[in-house]
């Protein structure tokens, strides 16, 4: 069931280009990676989901209701944390727990605290006492708190250390499992590979993938590195699926696009010293959407 | 209406709430304490010269050169641009904090992406900022009721008369914060909010001060809120200006709503 749904939804700023026709949905109970570099429109389509911004056209639906018109509605279940969380600077964390606690009508200090031990947070230091680092982790505790059907993450460890981090996404993978969605921005692509099951990527304003992370690495083909024992007689060429990016006496290097069985017989009889066949991680997939992009 | 909303209106406004209302007691002390010694010889001696009559006239919006006795004479406390300046700089402070402020800081993100609808948002934080100005008013009148204590008999003004004057500073001043958020509810940043405010004041201040003086000025002051204020008629008569208040507060009341309306539908960008 789909917890998350935009359908053609398109926003633009004036004749700047915002988000053009994204189509996504988010299961429920999923980790949703939502990739795209700066100014791609990730941050665009999350304003669009939680009611800051109208859309164009197009539409967009939380829980089946309607992100600008039932905005209030959505986000009694909704938590939502930016990459650069701005606090009021007379807050601390156990009074923004408990005015948030209020303007939310529930008591978020048990699991806000427990939450604070859990990322190592003193919840008695003022916001502007604190590095944003700090501030990034009170915002966490303030969109987890209330224990959310959906969190929205629009680049939510920028700002943490590694360890942090590791703490911070082991938390997700435990809400995850235990139900919740979790719809995550992130241009940092080894989070999104080590979190996510499933990825939409954004380039320039308009989904170019939206897979799982197993489809869209079998639609990237395998990154391919054969060793020769001896230079390959002059004219040999390589296979039409193999596209080779480094050609060496000795070393090929490239990317196999479609299946291995004929390449492996195009193998047969040939000096390999070495075969390395792999997937791609979110790295090199990420570049092979963009290389078109690039070359331009 | 939400209660930690109104929380949070209420920790941000304080500040302000508390200076203004400080400053507006001090001034409104000295004044109702200082000006009745002033009273006997400024009426016979500078208000027989034509151009302090029309100086006093039009900060009074009456005509000056009639005799102004003691209850008159203490309309000046409420008009002083010291006192008109505090009491509109509270409310422009108070009302440019939403959503212009909140969106300039950023803090507007998390506060709109709790469960709570755009309009409960301004209800809450209106129903602070009517509050908070009300202290700020009310801290004033305390100020001047210090002072007149410390005067002569005949020179206390009625404190009957002195309460409308009062209710009709607080319709200006709820004026002057409706036009305050309908101009914050159209910006993304509090500097520009704030000099819009303060552009629209200053030329309603200098329409109602050259009314006397320049023909232009007089027709056009009815489009200006100090229009609608006239302390001194209010301590000379006793009369409540109903239709004064009435417009003060209709105006009020459509440029809230006209925020509302606008911040409902506006966009919030803070990146």
């Amino acid at each position: 069931m789909s917890i998350l749904e935009t359908e053609s939804l398109t926003r633009h700023y004036g004749a700047r280009r915002g988000i053009e026709a994204v189509n996504l949905s988010v299961r429920e109970g999923s980790l949703f990676g939502f990739l795209g570099p700066n100014g791609a429109g990730k941050t665009t389509t999350i304003r669009v989901l939680l009611g800051l911004l109208s859309p164009s056209s197009g539409g967009a639906k939380i829980f089946g209701l309607d992100c600008w018109h039932q905005s209030s509605q959505i986000k009694h279940e909704v938590g939502y944390i930016p990459g650069d969380v701005r606090l009021h600077s007379w807050l601390d964390g156990n009074t923004a727990l408990k005015l948030w606690g209020r303007i939310r009508r529930r008591d978020l200090l048990p699991e806000g605290r427990r939450l604070a031990d859990r990322f190592s947070l003193d919840l008695s230091v003022k916001v502007r006492k604190m590095s944003r680092g700090m501030r990034q982790k009170l915002g966490l505790i303030l969109a987890l708190a209330h224990r959310p059907r959906l969190l929205i993450l629009d680049e939510p460890t920028v700002t943490l250390d590694p360890l942090m981090q590791a703490t911070f996404l082991e938390h997700l993978r435990e809400l995850a499992s235990a139900g919740h969605t979790v719809f995550f921005s992130s241009h940092t692509l080894a989070e999104v590979e080590s979190l996510c099951d499933r990825v939409a990527m954004i380039r320039d304003g308009k989904i170019v993938a939206n897979e799982s992370l197993a489809e869209l690495r079998a639609h990237a083909g395998h990154e391919v590195t054969i060793r020769w024992r001896e230079p390959l007689a002059v004219g040999i060429a390589p296979p039409p699926a193999l596209s080779i990016t480094t050609r060496e006496p000795l070393l090929w290097h490239g990317r196999l696009d479609g299946p291995l069985e004929p390449f492996i017989a195009w193998l047969a009889g040939k000096p390999v010293e070495d075969l390395h066949l792999g997937r791609p991680d979110l790295e090199a997939l990420f570049r092979h959407f963009y290389a078109p992009q690039d070359a331009a | 209406m939400n209660w930690g909303l109104m929380l949070k209106a209420a920790r941000e406004m304080w500040p302000a709430t508390l200076m203004c209302g400080g400053l507006l007691f001090g001034v409104e002390t000295v004044m109702a304490y200082v000006l009745p010694t002033f009273q006997a010889q400024f009426s016979n001696g500078m208000l027989q010269i034509e151009f302090v009559q029309s100086l006093v006239g039009a900060m009074l919006g009456v005509d000056a050169s009639e005799a102004m006795g003691p209850q008159a004479f203490m309309a000046f406390p409420w008009v002083h641009p010291v006192v008109l300046s505090l009491i509109w700089a509270h409310a422009m402070i108070c009302c440019t904090r939403m959503p212009a402020g909140e969106i300039d800081r950023g803090t507007i993100d998390l506060t709109l992406t709790l469960p709570v609808t755009r309009w409960t948002v301004l209800r809450s934080e209106t129903i602070v900022w009517i509050a908070a100005g009300a202290i700020v008013l009310l801290s004033g009148f305390a100020g001047y009721m210090l002072g007149r204590s410390f005067v002569g008999p005949d020179s206390r003004p009625d404190i009957g008369r002195t309460l409308i004057v009062l209710a009709n500073c607080f319709c200006l001043y709820l004026a002057v914060g409706g036009l305050a958020w309908c101009v914050s509810a159209c910006f993304d940043r509090r500097g520009p909010a704030l000099a819009v405010m303060f552009m629209i004041l200053l030329a309603s201040f200098l329409l109602n001060f050259l009314g006397p003086f320049w023909d232009v000025a007089d027709r056009l002051s009815f489009l200006g809120p100090l229009h609608y204020y006239l302390p001194m008629v209010i301590l000379r008569d006793g009369v409540i200006p109903w239709n004064n208040l009435a417009v003060l507060l209709t105006v009020a009341a459509l440029l809230w709503t006209a925020a509302g309306i606008i911040f409902n539908r506006r966009d919030i960008c803070t990146v």
